[in-house]
């Protein structure tokens, strides 16, 4: 079915070949939460002064962990299902009316979630009351047994196809049966859910008084690997581990943390053998580890209903001449050349494009690390990590080399072709070293990047600056190196976990007000913004000495290169010479380009121009060009470019 | 981008040109017409309606001057095929039927040139008669053999130098000696070499160029590039602080270009053959079909692409209805809410940014990891002719550059549009005298999947216990032998630059896009290569130049690669064994604590097929026996259960969990090496949905059935089944 959200009405498509990521991203993900209710879970840690100290219960730390899990994946995966059955309630409610599964209470279906299940949900984590009419624990608890058929269920019925179903188990109890017979039926229950395909996850939680053995119960009903997915890559073989109720980190950030290292790439990119050499060849696979997050594309909304409904699309083909419709297969490719079309079959279509052999990575041999400067970026890299399924002993090969390459500080150079109908690339191949945080928790994995390379088609001239350009003084260089020593990020590294995308965030914060009907933000928390205080604090003092070896510095260099110095400088320059003197003051006001060609207008004759009322007869050559030299928008109509005009024009005026 | 250009070619067509020369396997001529199709195709491709050109023939039969000039003394023999303009394919074939060897060896090729001259001289002067600005050339192709008359050489050669209108001439001889390559022909006749002489004389007497056409056809392979006009992403100023509130802070206004920009090979666009040929009048065409002169490719008709808008019919659930487009306002999802915003408030969910580039700190180039950067990259370069911003950027250049650090920023290239963190790099190129920042985009939070890998340097076990010396781990002979293949393989001073001395091998800037080169090369041949039953070449063979390692490389260093072999015992694996035939429930995946649950149950011999439970029941009954009764027991209880899904299915609602049913019992059936089973169910399946028998009209799941792949299992699939590849095909067409 086609995706709604990338189909427009009236928009001409034309055909891509290239077959991007898609498929990757499809890969569907369902989880469904299992939280215990039961007397010891909803307990209470004791009250403390320390503002650190637990507050939560289990289950209510459970529950706050499922929240922000649920509003995490509707930015990070919004294709994806999530469920949250609670279970030992006294209650019993699976939204059917059915009520076989005792004392089981589904407090969201199992679903792509909506705004309805996110203001349930917090309401039940913010709204104490609310929370205590359904977290009343029933007196005998739930049979575990049941509870792992009800998600059997769930999964079947709202989840047949998707390539993964995962069932967080969240509990206190290592032991929740009393006889052996119901432990049987516990462990059959868990392989039927095995067999379906799905995952269990167990998230076990110590109390004070009593450790969770996991030997007691759940090695029997938790099984090493995921069972559906071929491609799946190895899990780090370490089971979660067991939070604690009562430390000074709280259950809440131990259970996030827990299911954030559960994260594992669904799918592989491609695996392909990499070829160290003729006839020497070993398994990878590839996956994206980096990408920039968009949000999503706007959809279009049915608004002929009661509610706004969303609105799916399929696209047919017709033929323009007869309005019949095509079937893809009679569909056939054409390049428009010299105002004709030339044609392939199918068939020739496929010799051109894969005329360059099977999809490989294959090694052409080894540089220094320092031929790759950053400026032959062009696009994301892509990380590769050995696999055995097609060649015994790719690990400890893939190993060595990586090892080598780290030690020698070399990169390989390679010919890539991520799979068939790809284009071959040359990528550099460079070795990365695991990184471990202070918690022992790894933040980067060990493994390699394949960094595509430049041709020569894609490098752009450098745009070259008439006659002579000023360099630097040792002197000037040195008292901006003092500037730059100041204000190193901590440990000298960027770090992205410091900097949400605030464009991103800004617009989820709006969605979600919308969707739940409530009052919008006005400030969005944009962590990008430089730290100007502090930069004012560690380095202002610095920066007027840069600004006073400036002034001396250009005049220096500028009369050296007298000549050639037109009606560059004067007020426009950003850091003036006449004014630096002045102390503390390197900067001049914000500045108008008029230096910039001879045809730009200045801020005065537009004026005068608008003044006149006439600035609607100005072409939009014009306007664009006003507009761009002030970092103003120049999209739009030609009514839009006119009203930007005016705006800026009037900002200047007061 | 390139300016206006007018372009005349002079082809020798005459009789000498149809010779086979110097052991060739094709004629001069042929040789010939490969440097000028590849020239012209060229031109064709870029679509420029501003590149004229025209092409002269030159001792041909026929005698056309298209009247440029009246008198036809001394002119015979020549063809003009067309007046200057801008060339298409109709063109390219007209040409086509025209570019062959005369009979005659008569002709003068300087009349030729003046006819050139002429021609380019009408076509490029504006209205009042003077020349306007164009890129003018003449561009002559002969092998020397005809008679030339010499006189007159001094006013053409005056119009060729006109200074208002400069003309370049090029001209390039089949096997004419060369002083530069060293080339001389053997047992050259005292014509062709008085000829030779002759050429060289006129041609550099108008500051021409004389080539050979070896020299040039060798140059074609080398795929040309397209230039393009640096456009600037960012205008302003890249400050150090806010300027706004603070005193001191520091402000450089610059501007940012493009450094890397993939280059995109031309795309294809979709048509459809045409069912009406012949049918339909020339009035009833519409505007947009392809329409060729006289060649097949007029059977194509545009394709335009129909939607239809559906939404849940929540008075009928399980079902659709279609909405009009009209109704329809734009929205965003959250979850599977629809959150409708009008057009008018659609910047609500815009961040308002204002144009805006200012440093967030500094890094060690040391400590960044090579891999974050996820974008092409750009140059920020000081505002042009602004002196103080020249020397601001260069002092931050150099002391980034000295203190071996990167700077990181946040910059927003226009109002309203997303902030992005970038990385400032400096760059110094001392050789060619210009410096400049290079930026790239850094990734944001959400930007990195923070999934985990084991590590490669050592063994953990379940116990928390590190090992060493695991299979996984390299041996020290594995370390050794790759350290040696490694460094015996190095490419940093295998290439050599211009000057003959050792330089890094294939650096960017000599390698050359295959695709994209690839697709222009191939529909530049199809243009003068019609007949669609010729085989598509290979590609130019510097296209795959970097497609292995260098030959002379592997041989000198293939010790090390048989010593790396040895160490690192890598095999194969086998492909797998079709099938697995009787299985076993000792293989049984197990929990983490190794449980036999089935002999826990008793080993049952015999599971039902529980439709509340219906995959693990299906599976667990497989494995009860293999006895092929109970396997067909199992199957015909599925396939009903199937069947039952989609019969009860409330609109499409039971489709997903039939498919997946249908999915585990095509997998489970072909591994027990009994396809027929399950080909048997889906014809059935298949028969049923198409003739309503399931509860309605169950022409969608069919669809779906379709779309999912779950037809008939054919022999490729599994090598027992008694169906066909085409069987399988035709299955899922009728």
């Amino acid at each position: 079915m086609a995706d709604a959200q990338d189909n427009r009405p009236g928009e001409d498509e034309e055909e891509e070949e290239e077959i991007d990521d898609s498929a990757y991203k499809t890969m569907k993900d369902a989880v469904l939460f299992a939280i215990d209710v039961s007397p010891t879970m909803l307990e209470r840690p004791p009250k403390s002064e320390d503002k650190k100290a637990e507050r939560d219960s289990a289950t209510s730390a459970a529950l706050k962990c499922a929240y922000q899990l649920m509003q995490q994946r509707i930015i990070s995966n919004p294709n994806d299902m999530m469920g949250i059955l609670l279970f030992g309630t006294e209650q019993t409610d699976l939204k059917d009316g059915d009520s076989m599964f005792q004392h089981c209470y589904l407090l969201a279906d199992l679903d792509v979630p909506s705004a309805q299940d996110v203001k349930r949900l917090r309401g039940l984590v913010e709204n104490e009351e609310e929370a205590e009419q359904i977290l009343k624990p029933a007196k005998d608890g739930a049979s575990i047994a049941t509870v792992l058929f009800c998600a059997n269920q769930i999964f079947t019925t709202k989840a047949p196809n998707f390539s993964s179903r995962r069932l967080f188990l969240v509990t206190d109890n290592d032991y929740p049966v009393r006889v052996k017979a119901d432990k049987d039926t516990a462990v059959t229950r868990a392989r039927d859910l095995y067999d379906l395909g799905c995952t269990i996850d167990l998230f076990p939680i110590t109390q004070p008084d009593h450790s969770f053995d996991r030997s007691r119960f759940y090695d029997d009903l938790v099984y090493p690997t995921s069972p559906s997915d071929p491609d799946a890559p190895v899990a780090v073989p370490s089971t979660t581990k067991i939070a604690k109720s009562g430390e000074g980190i709280t259950l809440l950030k131990q259970l996030l943390s827990s299911i954030n290292s559960k994260a594992t790439p669904r799918r592989a990119l491609f695996t392909l053998p990499l070829e160290l050499g003729p006839d020497l060849k070993i398994g990878v696979k590839g996956y994206i580890l980096i990408k920039r997050q968009e949000h999503v594309k706007s959809c279009y909304v049915w608004v002929g209903g009661e509610k706004p409904q969303i609105v799916s699309s399929s696209t047919s083909h017709m033929a323009d001449d007869t309005a019949r419709v095509v079937e893809k297969l009679e569909l056939r490719k054409a390049y428009k050349f010299g105002g004709d079309a030339i044609t392939f079959t199918p068939d020739e279509i496929i010799k051109i494009r894969q005329a360059f052999g099977d999809p490989v990575i294959r090694i052409i041999g080894f540089k220094p690390i320092s031929c790759l400067p950053i400026w032959t970026n062009t696009n994301k890299a892509t990380f590769i990590y050995p696999s055995e399924a097609d060649y015994i002993g790719s690990t400890r090969v893939f190993s060595a080399l990586q090892q080598k390459l780290l030690e020698s500080k070399k990169m390989a150079l390679v010919w890539f072709i991520a799979r068939r109908n790809a284009s071959p690339t040359l990528c550099a191949l460079i070795p990365a070293q695991e990184k471990i945080n202070e918690d022992g928790e790894q933040t980067m994995p060990p493994g390699m990047w394949l960094i595509p390379l430049p041709f020569a088609d894609d490098l752009r001239q450098f745009p070259e600056q008439a006659g002579d350009v000023l360099k630097t003084t040792d002197e000037l260089t040195d008292k901006m190196r003092i500037i730059i020593e100041q204000l190193q990020l901590p440990k000298g590294v960027y770090d992205p976990v410091k900097y949400p995308n605030p464009d991103l965030q800004w617009f989820y914060r709006i969605l979600q007000a919308m969707a739940l009907e409530e009052e919008l933000p006005d400030q969005p928390d944009d962590k990008t913004v430089p730290r100007f205080k502090q930069i004012d604090k560690r380095c202002g003092e610095y920066i007027a000495n840069y600004g006073k070896e400036f002034a001396v510095a250009f005049d220096q260099v500028a009369k050296s290169t007298l000549s050639h110095r037109g009606r560059a400088t004067g007020k426009h320059a950003s850091v003036d010479p006449e004014d630096a003197p002045a102390p503390k003051r390197v900067k001049k006001e914000p500045k108008v380009k008029e230096e910039n060609g001879d045809d730009d207008m200045t801020d005065e004759q537009m004026a005068t121009i608008y003044g006149k009322g006439q600035l609607s007869k100005q072409t939009v050559v014009v306007l664009k060009s006003f507009l761009q030299q002030r970092s103003q928008a120049t999209s739009g109509k030609k009514a839009d470019l006119v009203e930007r005009v005016q705006d800026y024009l009037e900002s200047k005026a007061t | 981008m390139a300016g206006k250009e007018a372009t005349v070619y002079i082809v020798d067509l005459g009789r000498s040109m149809a010779e086979k020369r110097h052991g060739r396997d094709q004629t001069d001529l042929d040789w010939a017409l490969e440097y000028v199709w590849d020239k012209i195709t060229n031109t064709v491709a870029t679509g420029r309606k501003s590149a004229l050109m025209s092409v002269i023939g030159c001792r041909t039969d026929e005698t056309d001057l298209a009247g440029l000039i009246d008198v036809l003394e001394g002119y015979e023999n020549l063809h003009v095929f067309s007046e200057l303009k801008q060339y298409l394919l109709s063109d390219i074939r007209k040409l086509q039927e025209h570019l062959h060897p005369s009979k005659t060896n008569d002709g003068d090729l300087l009349s030729a040139v003046a006819l050139a001259v002429q021609m380019i001289d009408r076509a490029t002067a504006g209205k009042n008669g003077k020349p306007l600005k164009y890129d003018r050339k003449v561009i002559i192709v002969t092998d020397g053999r005809g008679e030339m008359d010499m006189g007159d050489l001094e006013e053409i050669s005056a119009k060729i130098q006109h200074p208002d209108a400069p003309i370049e001439i090029t001209l390039l001889g089949v096997d004419f000696d060369d002083l530069e390559s060293g080339y001389k022909e053997e047992d050259k006749d005292a014509h062709k070499a008085e000829n030779e002489h002759r050429l060289k004389v006129v041609v550099e007497s108008c500051d021409g160029i004389v080539g050979t056409l070896a020299e040039a056809v060798d140059q074609l392979a080398i795929p040309r590039l397209k230039e393009v006009r640096p456009t600037p992403s960012f205008r302003g100023a890249l400050t150090l602080g806010d300027p706004e509130i603070y005193d001191s802070t520091i402000s450089i206004d610059v501007e940012r270009y493009p450094c890397t920009m993939l280059a995109k090979p031309p795309t294809a666009s979709s048509f459809a053959m045409r069912t009406d040929v012949g049918t339909a009048g020339p009035s009833a065409q519409p505007s947009n079909i392809i329409v060729g002169e006289d060649h097949p490719m007029s059977d194509l008709s545009a394709v335009r692409n129909q939607r239809v808008y559906q939404v849940d019919n929540l008075d009928e659930p399980g079902t659709k209805k279609n909405v009009e487009q009209d109704e329809l306002e734009k929205g965003f999802e959250y979850g599977r809410t629809a959150v409708h915003i009008s057009e008018s408030d659609m910047n609500v969910v815009k961040l308002e940014t204002q144009a805006f580039l200012s440093i967030i700190g500094f890094v060690k180039a040391e400590e960044f990891e090579r891999y974050l950067p996820l974008s092409r990259s750009n140059f920020i370069v000081p505002q042009k002719a602004n002196q103080p911003a020249q020397l601001g950027l260069s002092s931050f250049i150099h002391a980034l550059y000295e203190s071996e650090c990167y700077a990181v920023a946040r910059l927003v290239t226009k109002e309203l549009k997303p902030p992005v963190i970038i990385l400032l790099v400096p760059r110094i190129e001392v050789d060619a005298g210009w410096e400049t920042l290079v930026d790239v985009e850094l990734p944001f939070e959400e930007d990195m999947r923070r999934y985990k890998f084991p590590p490669l340097d050592r063994k953990l076990t379940v116990s928390g216990k590190v090992i060493h010396e695991h299979k996984d781990l390299p041996t020290q002979d594995l370390t050794n032998a790759m350290s040696a293949y490694v460094d015996a393989m190095d490419l940093s001073t295998f290439g050599r630059d211009d000057d003959g001395n050792p330089a890094e091998y294939a650096k960017p800037e000599d390698t050359y896009s295959p695709i994209v080169h690839r697709i222009n090369h191939i529909i530049r041949w199809r243009a003068t290569h019609p007949d669609p039953t010729l085989p598509i070449p290979d590609p130019p063979a510097i296209l795959t130049q970097f497609a292995h390692p260098p030959p002379s490389r592997i041989s000198s260093s293939s010790t090390h690669l048989d010593a790396l072999k040895q160490a690192s015992k890598v095999s194969k694996v086998p492909p797998k064994v079709k099938g697995r035939g009787k299985r076993n429930r000792a293989e049984r995946d197990k929990p983490l604590s190794g449980l036999d649950i089935d002999a826990l149950l008793g080993n049952p011999k015999k599971v039902d097929i529980d439709k509340a439970n219906l995959i693990p029941s299906f599976k667990q009954a497989l494995l009860a026996s293999d006895d092929l009764d109970t396997i067909r027991a199992a199957a015909s209880a599925m396939g009903s259960e199937i069947k039952a899904l989609v019969k009860n299915s409330v609109g499409d609602s039971g489709y997903g969990r039939a498919l997946e049913a249908m999915r585990v019992m095509r997998e489970e059936l072909v591994e027990l090496e009994e396809p027929e089973e399950y080909n048997k169910f889906v014809r059935e399946l298949k028969k049923e949905l198409l003739a309503g028998q399931l509860g309605g009209n169950r022409r969608e799941m069919w669809w779906k059935v379709r779309g999912s792949r779950y037809g008939l299992v054919d022999r490729k699939r599994s090598f027992v089944s008694d169906v066909s590849e085409e069987e399988a095909a035709e299955f899922y067409r009728s």
